[in-house]
């Protein structure tokens, strides 16, 4: 069985994060960067797969040469081979055009399970998963909290909202979005990071794909006019007096509001 | 060796990681409470699977001596150099990321890996080295190293009055040792005691060690002793009454009564690993010292700016980057030297230990005159660094032990 996972390099949470010379992207030079916190679970989920049995693990990453470091960390994790979609005309892309050069790469590949986060945690826009389920013509399942495989299907369980539980079987191929807390993630072993330089990393191309011609910055659907750090305002109220008096206060507020 | 290569980052970035999610938490019930270091340990060692390489690799020697290849695998079993290059900063890389936040722990896991086991297997049998060898090196079980006693420390076998009577093949022991890291908690002990021999001054008396096992009738481990800094490290006193043993526990058995050197050889080399891992230890205290004061020069507002940016500070700072650079190159110095199989000789490694020590004790001090009277009080840390350091200059060989070995080896030319 082949298990792809899709994970994306995203700005460490403690970087200071500034707004780029043309206000339309952060800068990102000189500045640390890390795994996506959700993709870290659907690493891990894939690997409990291939420790129950006979997986082969791909991780697969789009972005300039830094992402090899995260393809790294995880080839030390225990994922069998990694893709790096190192392009120029990638860099930029929308969710649709990200989404392709992932179904290319899934195609490629003949992944019978795709593993990616929820979400990303630097643009949270959830878009991709389902887009690349799409692309292929395969169901998928987001919010997963627990996964259960067998022959020729995955059953997995859903977060709803208000803390509600879906139970779905999906047939295989399928595409899982994983949630974070679905599991306990390892650490690159010692081991695993020393052998890890040694496993195959192939490097790819929109046009090695088939994908130049409608994936890419240069044919997005939807492009980024403006990113900025909200203006400070002057709305906020502090409350003021004892810490009874406050939490009356604040109780008030809330009631006031009509969220309690 | 220049700089970290990408995967010595990558196990320092994970091992980072781990410190910061598992022990930072705990590190106020392992230093001011009661919690001791080594079910953390275990996590580690698990986490990273550390526990399952010192297993290979202690099947890999044992194997390697039961068919007498001890020469061949020595030379080709662990690779390239790249490799080896990797395998010895796995070792170090963990002491310094440990040493950031704790370094009791490395106090407290060095003892038990690397001066416990490592006695064992130079000097044990290979009966004995099963027995009690790779459940301390996989942390199951933990060790203690027992040398020094209340008249002798460091003139430890000179002044050493522990002692072992032969009773046809078996031993009697006694004697009191003392500062002994993981005494309290240890399961298994190597007792370093001399032979009664009535013609022999007791100067001159042939050294023994013995393994015992914690709960042996007449053994007695204390509670841990208080003390300035390594809190998280437990320190006792072993007390050993009329402890009767067999040959079994003799360290290299039979053999070992008929050494040449009076059991003092190989001890060189114990004290020689120990030195350089306190190199790692003070670079991970030093750097920690002043990431931490740069953050505090630059949070910190009198007089209307910014402490860092009074020259008086920044001095301090420089000073602390410049120990830095020097603890780093003597890391990467050491890596490399592993790297083409060769070692430090027992003066370059007694000046290492000697300037590391002192380089950390300085750099922690500054850093808690950084931070005034925050720097005394235990909520800002650096005050945890400066109590731990002073032990550098201690144990291990004093300061003046070090400049001893030093100056003779100048000095014989
Ligand atoms: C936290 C801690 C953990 C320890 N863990 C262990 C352990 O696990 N196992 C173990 O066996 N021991 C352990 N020790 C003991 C340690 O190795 C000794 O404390 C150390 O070797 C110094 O011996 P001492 O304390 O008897 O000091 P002494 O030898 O009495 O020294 C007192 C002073 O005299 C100086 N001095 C001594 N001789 C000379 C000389 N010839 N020339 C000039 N100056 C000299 C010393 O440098 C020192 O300044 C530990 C100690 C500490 C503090």
């Amino acid at each position: 069985m082949k298990v792809m996972v899709c994970l994306k390099q995203v700005p460490h949470q403690d970087a200071r994060l500034d707004v780029n010379s043309d206000g339309t992207w952060i800068q990102e030079d000189n500045i640390k960067f890390e795994i996506n916190s959700y993709d870290t679970y659907a690493i891990e989920e894939a690997l409990r797969l291939k420790d129950a049995g006979d997986a082969e693990v791909v991780v697969v990453s789009i972005g300039p040469d830094r992402v090899t470091q995260a393809l790294r960390t995880a080839l030390g994790m225990g994922a069998d081979r990694a893709v790096h979609v190192n392009d120029a005309a990638a860099q930029g892309a929308d969710a649709l055009g990200t989404a392709k050069i992932l179904a290319a790469v899934a195609k490629e590949e003949g992944a019978d399970v795709i593993f990616t986060g929820l979400m990303a945690d630097d643009d949270n826009a959830s878009a991709i998963p389902p887009m690349v389920a799409e692309l292929l013509d395969m169901p998928s399942a987001t919010g997963v909290t627990a996964t259960e495989i067998s022959e020729a299907s995955i059953k997995v369980e859903r977060e709803l909202e208000g803390g509600a539980l879906e139970v779905v079987e999906l047939p295989k191929p399928c595409l899982i979005a994983i949630q974070t807390g679905a599991n306990q993630v390892r650490y690159a072993s010692l081991k695993g990071i020393m052998q890890a330089k040694k496993k195959p990393v192939d490097v790819k191309t929109l046009a090695d794909l088939g994908v130049a011609d409608s994936a890419g910055h240069a044919h997005n659907k939807a492009t980024i006019n403006k990113i900025s750090v909200p203006a400070k305002g002057d709305t906020a109220e502090i409350l003021e007096g004892s810490t009874d008096e406050i939490v009356t206060q604040l109780v008030g507020k809330i009631k006031e509001l009509g969220l309690l | 060796m220049i700089e970290w290569s990408e995967s010595q980052l990558m196990i320092r970035d994970a091992v980072r990681r781990f410190v910061e999610a598992e022990i930072a938490p705990h590190v106020e019930e392992l230093e001011h409470g009661d919690l001791p270091p080594y079910d953390i340990l275990r996590k580690m060692y698990a986490a990273f699977g550390m526990d399952e390489m010192a297993r290979a690799r202690f099947a890999k020697q044992i194997e390697a001596e039961k068919s007498g290849a001890m020469r061949k695998l020595r030379s080709d079993s662990e690779g390239d150099a790249e490799a080896r290059a990797d395998q010895a900063a796995a070792s170090l890389i963990p002491i310094i990321e440990l040493c950031r936040y704790c370094p009791g722990m490395v106090t407290a896991l060095g003892v038990s890996v690397g001066l416990t086991a490592s006695a064992i297997l130079s000097k044990g049998t290979i009966e004995q080295k099963e027995r009690w060898g790779l459940d301390i090196l996989t942390l199951e079980k933990i060790g203690a190293w027992a040398i020094t006693e209340p008249g002798s420390g460091s003139d430890a076998f000179g002044g050493m009055r522990a002692s072992a009577r032969r009773e046809g093949d078996e031993f009697v022991l006694n004697g009191s040792k003392t500062f002994i890291t993981n005494g309290p908690f240890a399961d298994t002990t190597v007792f370093i005691c001399k032979l009664e021999e009535n013609d022999v001054d007791l100067r001159d008396r042939r050294i023994l060690n013995f393994v015992l096992d914690r709960g042996m009738p007449g053994f007695e481990q204390s509670a841990p002793l208080r003390k300035m800094g390594m809190h998280s490290s437990p320190t006792g006193e072993l007390f050993v009454t009329d402890v009767r043993v067999g040959m079994d526990r003799l360290l290299g058995g039979e053999k070992a009564l008929g050494k040449t050197g009076g059991g003092r050889e190989g001890a060189k080399g114990t004290f020689q690993t120990e030195r350089s891992g306190v190199a790692a230890m003070a670079l991970g205290i030093v750097d920690r010292c002043l990431e931490l004061s740069l953050k505090y020069a630059r949070e910190r507002v009198q007089f209307g700016r910014p402490i860092g940016e009074y020259q008086l500070i920044q001095d301090k700072l420089a000073r602390m980057e410049v120990a830095r650079m020097n603890l780093q190159n003597l890391v990467f110095r050491t890596i490399e030297l592993s790297a083409r199989g060769k070692t430090m000789t027992f003066a370059e490694a007694s000046a290492m230990k000697l300037y590391a020590a002192r380089a950390a004790v300085e750099v922690a001090m500054e850093a808690v005159q950084v931070y005034g009277g925050n720097g005394y009080m235990s909520e800002y840390v650096v005050e945890q660094f400066a109590r731990d350091a002073k032990v550098l200059q201690i144990y291990a060989g004093t300061d003046e032990i070090q400049i001893r070995a030093i100056a003779k080896d100048l000095l014989r030319g």
